[in-house]
């Protein structure tokens, strides 16, 4: 059975059952998003793919919401850009170093505007593990987005990878957190292929010289603060 | 949550298999922490990959630590607070020498916080081994080695027949099962328009319908006893003093939705509820309220208990669900609703306990009687609301919806002690707004509130007295977010950060950036955690706007 759905204007019939991001890529409307991957389930973590929905109260993520027949949807809709700007904003926060030019998350946060973040406060730790000899992990480089999580279990069914922590100290791990080597990876690479930020590479992709290059430390300023229980 | 995953622990489960968090949990009362061959050894027997259970092993708070022979947890939830100003923590961390989260070089004392353990009528409250103590000498008793178990407050109800805080007696399972049936009995609980008191207020008749006419065989309840919210102790005595009212509510969902078990989950911060709640499933066995062919109606019915390991945001239901499957307690988004893909990803009815503990009284009395229990609200039902130590008469007391807040405060729970004057009232939790003390005059009640940025919530009334520091209570609560923070979604793991950072520091909070921060939360978080934690912040700006350092 198909519905008729309208994208920012247009109208077109889908299939019962497609997401409101589906139906914004038929209609070639342009919905950024960090956690999302066709070839995995919809996640919903990132919440950049906001968009409007006439008649509900608030964005919506586009992954994760089904349309509906008579859905009018608005993708460039002022409050949900300018919710997702804010948390790309936070997602390079986190991160040490600006993301490379290459990456997913630097092409998305160059199209949002965003060159860097307000926010000083604490980035993720230098966390490199070039052990395995296809594989490099850069922890510090890791979004939490999921999805070399979920590339390894729908789409290799090694079950290798995990994510880890929670809050702020959320990150992933191979195993029991000694790396690829010791997991049950198979060296797939569908990590590194869905990485949107090179906290997963294939080592023989990198250029070697930037495998070794320590990373560049952004000013931060110095607060006092009472440490959280996670820390 | 992963469907693969669910489906490895649906498998072993059959066999009676331990989920991992179970054996992870057990490997910490064995010996105080969770090694690497705590988690192959949990691999092996749930059925999970290593790599999940070293994920689950680093979310929950209790299997963080790394305990002491002497292992002594002191409360942070925001009704301690709200009577030391966290004094009771620096005098903690001096008397042992610890800071929060250290085990001292020998081994022989380990201190960490924990949050909360619902003794917010005698705060502060300390967990010393398996004594939790509370009270304004706590930390001498504690320091001396000579803790002692506190009491609890006998509950009272203003109604003139009280319903939740009387004694259970199956009456309503015995006339569902003999003279209402599931449809009829259905119809009663819609009927009755419960709305849920875990936070959300959603009909809980809607939930058991769509679960009703979920395709499947194989249908769940499953009771939210995860009352982590900083102030509530409602959910912990309904299921420590009248389990067989849960019981009985389970057994009544089950039997209107076609579900023939149920599930408790119990958090780790209240040690007597799982035990309670087992004690009283083995008299209803003897009893014959559960079990096969329950009053030879046909019906079967059991009930399971499984206690969390501490993790707030496992109050989301979806989270809920991953943690009683022994699963890293993240929230998922919905769709899928848990009515179509709950546990084991069968059709699951996911309701708060106090909710369920409606339903004996509804089937029992019917839907009409329901609403005569609050005759000057449109809400129906009685609630269940609690008091923190700042008050007179700190206890739980069942009280009609519509009655005003200053009925409350001042009438039933006596003022505040010494002559204070309430500065502010948070309501229903870390997530609810504050109301300030000039508008006490606001009904108890789900929309009247909601006009105040606030809600029902669980029921907590917490009392911030004129001495407290409105700064310090965004930052307690800023604290609390962040550090409860799931991590999936990426404006509440990154945001309630920077949030927290900004009110810690000793600088002036930019009001703006403030602002667009706490909209990025409100309408991009993935559940009402990082969603929530803007209401009250909106409270602080709007009725103390000078007491916070801004700029």
């Amino acid at each position: 059975m198909s519905i008729t759905v309208t994208v920012d204007g247009s109208e077109l019939e889908i299939a019962e059952g497609t997401t409101v991001l589906e139906a914004a890529n038929l209609a070639d409307a342009w919905v950024p998003t960090l956690c999302f991957d066709e070839r995995q389930a919809p996640f919903g973590a990132c919440r950049v793919c906001l968009v409007a929905i006439e008649s509900t109260p608030k964005p919506l993520p586009a992954c994760t919401t089904p349309c509906r027949d008579g859905m009018v949807i608005d993708t460039h809709d002022a409050t949900a850009r300018r919710v997702a700007t804010a948390v790309v904003e936070l997602v390079l926060s986190e991160l040490p170093t600006a993301p490379e030019p290459h990456t997913e998350l630097g092409r998305i946060a160059d199209r949002l505007e965003v060159t860097g973040s307000r926010w000083p406060g604490a980035t993720h730790e230098l966390g490199q593990d070039f052990r395995h000899p296809y594989l490099a992990f850069q922890h510090e480089l890791c979004i939490s987005c999921g999805r070399c999580v979920r590339a390894c279990d729908e789409v290799q069914g090694a079950f290798a990878l995990t994510a880890t922590g929670r809050g702020f100290q959320s990150n992933v791990a191979a195993g029991l957190d000694a790396g690829f080597e010791d997991s049950s990876c198979v060296s797939c690479g569908a990590c590194a292929d869905t990485c949107p930020t090179d906290a997963i590479t294939e080592i023989t992709l990198l250029d070697g010289v930037a495998a070794q290059r320590p990373p560049r430390p952004r000013e931060r300023g110095r607060r006092k603060r009472r440490p959280l229980a996670s820390e | 949550m992963s469907q693969n995953l669910v489906e490895l622990i649906r498998r072993h489960h059959a066999v009676d298999a331990p989920s991992a968090l179970e054996v992870l949990k057990q490997a910490v009362e064995d010996h105080g922490e969770v090694t690497d061959d705590d988690r192959r050894h949990a691999a092996e027997l749930s059925g999970v990959p290593e790599a999940a259970v070293y994920g689950i092993s680093t979310f929950y708070d209790d299997l963080l630590v790394r305990r002491g022979q002497r292992h002594v947890r002191v409360c942070t939830g925001t009704a301690c607070f709200a009577a030391t100003g966290d004094e009771h923590v620096r005098e903690i961390e001096d008397t042992f020498g610890l800071k929060l989260g250290e085990r001292s070089v020998d081994g022989s004392v380990s201190l960490v916080e924990t949050v909360c353990l619902g003794f917010c009528h005698s705060s502060p409250a300390v967990r010393d081994g398996d004594t939790i103590d509370a009270g304004p000498d706590v930390i001498r008793r504690v320091a001396d080695d000579r803790a002692r178990p506190a009491l609890e407050p006998a509950w009272r109800s203003l109604l003139a027949t009280p319903v939740l805080t009387e004694p259970a007696d199956w009456s309503g399972l015995r006339r569902a099962l003999i003279e209402l049936g599931p449809e009829a009995l259905l119809a009663q609980v819609e009927a009755a328009k419960v709305r849920g008191r875990g936070g959300a207020g959603f009909p809980a008749g809607t939930k058991w319908k769509f679960t009703k006419a979920a395709k499947g065989d194989e249908k769940f309840i499953v009771a939210n006893g995860d009352e982590g919210d900083p102030g509530s102790y409602i959910d912990k005595y309904l299921m420590e003093q009248t389990p067989n009212r849960l019981l009985e509510g389970l057994a009544l969902a089950g039997f209107a939705v076609g579900a023939r078990h149920g599930f408790v989950l119990t958090r780790s911060e209240y040690p007597l509820s799982k035990p309670a709640l087992d004690l009283a499933i083995a008299r209803a066995h003897a009893d014959g309220w559960l079990g096969t062919d329950i009053l030879g109606s046909g019906f079967d019915f059991d009930v399971t208990i499984v206690e969390g390991a501490g993790s707030y945001v496992v109050g989301e239901e979806t989270a809920l669900l991953a943690c009683l499957q022994g699963l890293r307690g993240t929230v998922s988004a919905r769709p899928p609703f848990p009515a179509e893909r709950g546990v084991f990803n069968r059709p699951t009815v996911v309701n708060n306990v106090e909710t369920l503990c409606n339903m004996s009284f509804i089937a029992a009395s019917g839907a009409d009687a329901y609403h005569a229990l609050s005759p000057d609200s449109e809400t129906a039902g009685s609630k269940l609301v609690c008091f923190n130590e700042r008050f007179v008469r700190p206890t739980i007391y069942e009280v009609p919806f519509g009655i005003s807040m200053r009925e409350l405060c001042e009438d039933v729970a006596g003022g505040l002690k010494s002559g204070r004057a309430i500065k502010a009232i948070q309501l229903g939790g870390p997530l609810g707004g504050i109301l300030p003390a000039s508008k006490l005059d606001t009904a108890f009640d789900f929309d009247a509130l909601a006009a105040e940025g606030c809600m029902v919530g669980h029921g907590s009334i917490l009392a911030f007295d004129e001495t407290t520091d409105m700064r310090a209570v965004a930052t307690h609560l800023l604290r609390f977010g962040a550090h409860e923070s799931c991590g999936k979604c990426f404006p509440c793991r990154i945001g309630l950060r920077r949030a927290y950072d900004e009110f810690a520091s000793d600088a002036a909070v930019d009001r703006a950036r403030f602002e667009q921060l706490l909209e990025a939360l409100e309408l991009g978080s993935l559940c009402a955690h990082g969603g929530g934690i803007p209401a009250p912040m909106r409270s602080l700006l709007r009725h103390f706007p000078d007491e916070l350092g801004l700029t």
